[in-house]
């Protein structure tokens, strides 16, 4: 049932995307974030710290959810972040994108907006080129609308 | 002959003769294929097409709109809602109720948006975000209150308050007698302060949301590409008469540069308020024969863009003559108008006195003042361009009433009053909101 | 995509400066997951790669997937050395491509 409702909370329309979510902050089993991170890290450790998340602490609803990361890194060709992977535990779908930087990038940031299904955790981890993985989250509640959004 | 034919058929050419030589001379020419006059805003009354239809006839309900019909309930054209009780009803007998199941139904939000849309409720339903409309109940069951008390007032609060926000939820059949005994039961269980989550779940300590976003940039608001690219072209796409908008206003950035302030306005050819986006129908029909009637992507596109070429100027409607002091009565009256089978009029949610500047559940209610200054606005909820009379539409759904369609007198009426709550502000078209 | 895509790319910068670089293009990202008013699942019809090349050299590229919002929007920065041309790319689940180009002057 829960599943079903975040399904349906991905649907553009009448109402907000939390309109059809089951009330109450508990979540369901994992929506595979996790598999998805422990893909994208082979495995290994990534170390909370040195990633900046920009989110509203409460979203008027998740279909445009200004994000912005940045991670610290002297960006040089020899030591420069690679990837970041934007994860979120309690979309459908968790993975939302991966940023490709590279030297010629300046920073290692990028903003855009995201769907958020729910009140859930964005999660990221940035990987740099010569294979160091961390990591940092971020929850944004998605409000619940009043009479029908 | 095509000529005398073509002249006496367009309204157009009837106003640029009458105007005077010069313009008449451009208006033989305007039909003849050559040079066109441009600067028709300067000649009078702007033609109408005062019989054609403004909005789709018969009038449906947009596709993915609730579907339920509230004819038996008030609209705002037709009184029809069950009338107040006289007073409380006595019990006939003890109350039962289930606890468990009343604290589900004080949060679902499928009937009527739920009691956690407006009252704290200590634990129920491990709430995210309740609304403060009315009052903290997380403590109501040693408040002293007897059963009778607690049923009468969720079945019909009229009975204590006749003036109350409170839906009639048993008067007008949200919730059955058993449900709101259930209710009654969870009320009972509450006598200990909310334990929130969060601080962002206490709606005294959360941030009042502020509009930042720079609504004039196309990158951050999708309702600017009918500013920068939709309505320039409609500007310029010659109807079935022939002319464009264009034909007679050549320049619309200096024309219009006030006109969309001062709208709307009373209309006298056709004996109501009339809004930019009817104007917009009926103008267009007249002059250049292009159906774009109200609600339509041409015509909401076209509407925010005659609105933003006022952007900067003061919202000033008439509300002095006769005829626009009537209407703004009206108006008047009709935000105080109880309706729906939730029972709400206007007032309850957007006046400073009842529900404005508060929460119902996670959104903030806003006053009336400072709502007309950014219509038509792009709804990030529905990834479209709403304008204030889808606006008022989908208020009427939501509280369960029947809409009505947009060019309605009553709507009218309704929008001369709210625009007027924002003369002296000043016009930033289009807006972006949830 | 039916409209233009809009770029806000400076049109001179220093060598070495760090720019800033904003994109915006038009489309549904339809997930997949939305249901039609008839009750049909609509199809997943995103765009699922963006691309931004500096004189043909990869500079910041993003793989999207359904849980990025509708008009698809970057801002992002570039470390610019020498006067050229950007040339940014959309591409859509059903293998079109959309490109846009901008240049820059860098002294």
């Amino acid at each position: 049932m829960r599943a079903l409702s975040r399904r349906d909370a991905l649907t553009l329309g009448v109402g907000t995307a939390a309109a059809l979510a089951a009330p109450g902050r508990s979540r369901a089993a994992s929506n595979g974030a996790e598999v998805e991170i422990a893909k994208f890290t082979g495995g290994k450790t990534a170390e909370p710290g040195r990633i900046a998340i920009d989110l509203p602490e409460i979203a008027e609803n998740g279909t445009a959810v200004p994000l912005a990361v940045t991670v610290e890194s002297p960006m040089t060709a020899a030591d420069h972040v690679a990837e970041v992977l934007v994860i979120a535990d309690a979309n459908p779908m968790p993975r939302i994108a991966t940023f490709h930087f590279t030297a010629l990038s300046g920073r290692a940031e990028a903003a855009t907006r995201i769907r958020l299904a729910a009140t859930e955790n964005v999660i990221v981890v940035a990987r740099t080129n010569d294979g160091r993985f961390y990591t940092a989250r971020k929850e944004v509640k998605v409000t619940i609308g009043g009479c029908g959004g | 002959m095509r000529l005398a034919r073509v002249v006496s058929q367009t309204r157009l050419a009837r106003i640029c003769w009458r105007a005077g030589g010069p313009v008449a001379l451009a208006a033989l020419g305007l039909v003849l294929g050559l040079a066109p006059p441009g600067n028709a805003e300067k000649s009078g009354a702007a033609p109408l097409a005062l019989d054609a239809d403004a909005s789709a006839r018969p009038w449906v309900r947009y596709h993915g709109w609730p579907t339920r019909d509230s004819a038996q309930f008030n609209s705002l054209a037709a009184l029809a809602s069950p009338p107040a009780p006289a007073g409380p009803r006595k019990l006939d007998r003890p109350l039962t109720g289930d606890a468990a199941k009343g604290r589900v139904l004080v949060a679902d939000r499928t009937r009527g948006g739920s009691c956690l849309a407006c009252h704290v409720m200590g634990p129920a339903g491990n709430a995210d975000l309740p609304g403060n409309v009315g009052p903290d109940l997380s403590e109501i069951g040693k408040a002293g209150r007897d059963d009778a008390w607690l049923f009468n007032y969720v079945y019909d609060a009229r009975a204590y308050n006749p003036d109350t926000l409170m839906p009639p939820w048993g008067t007008n059949g949200i919730f059955n007698e058993a449900e709101i005994g259930d209710i009654v039961a969870f009320l009972k269980t509450l006598t200990t302060p909310a334990q929130y989550h969060d601080v962002l779940d206490d709606p005294a300590k959360r941030p009042t949301p502020v509009e930042k976003r720079d609504n004039l940039d196309s990158m951050v608001n999708p309702g600017m590409w009918a500013v920068e690219d939709k309505a320039p072209a409609l500007w310029a796409l010659p109807g079935p008469n022939g002319p464009a908008c264009a034909t007679c206003h050549r320049q619309p950035a200096q024309a219009f540069e006030a006109w969309a302030a001062a709208m709307p306005k009373w209309e006298p050819r056709l004996d109501k308020v009339l809004g930019v986006e009817e104007f917009v129908t009926r103008h267009a029909k007249a002059t250049t024969g292009h159906v774009w009637l109200m609600q339509s992507e041409e015509n909401t596109a076209l509407a925010v863009y005659l609105r933003f070429l006022a952007n900067g100027g003061t919202i000033d409607v008439d509300t002095q003559s006769a005829p626009a002091k009537a209407a703004y009565g009206r108006g008047e009256a009709l935000s105080t108008r109880k309706v729906g089978q939730l029972n709400f009029a206007c007032v309850d949610c957007h006046s400073p006195q009842r529900g404005a500047n508060k929460w119902i559940r996670g959104q903030w209610l806003a006053q009336m003042r400072g709502q007309l200054d950014h219509f038509p606005t792009w709804r990030t909820s529905q990834q479209a361009i709403w304008d204030i009379r889808k606006r008022f539409q989908w208020c009427q759904v939501a509280i369960w009433a029947n809409e009505l369609p947009p060019h309605a007198k009553e709507y009218g009426d309704l929008e001369l009053y709210l625009t007027a709550q924002s003369n002296g502000l000043k016009l930033n078209v289009p807006g972006i909101r949830h | 995509m039916a409209e233009r895509p809009r770029l806000k790319v400076p049109k001179e910068a220093k060598k070495g400066e760090v720019i800033e670089i904003k994109t915006l293009i038009s489309h549904a990202m339809e997930s997949g997951l939305r249901k039609d008013d008839s009750g049909t699942l609509v199809p997943r019809k995103i765009i699922n790669r963006f691309t931004c090349e500096f004189n043909g050299k990869a500079v910041f590229a993003c793989d999207l997937e359904p849980g990025m919002a509708a008009n698809p929007y970057f801002q992002f920065t570039v470390k610019v050395e020498e006067s050229g041309t950007f040339r940014f790319s959309w591409t859509d689940d059903d293998g079109t491509v959309v490109t846009a180009d901008e240049a820059i002057t860098v002294t």
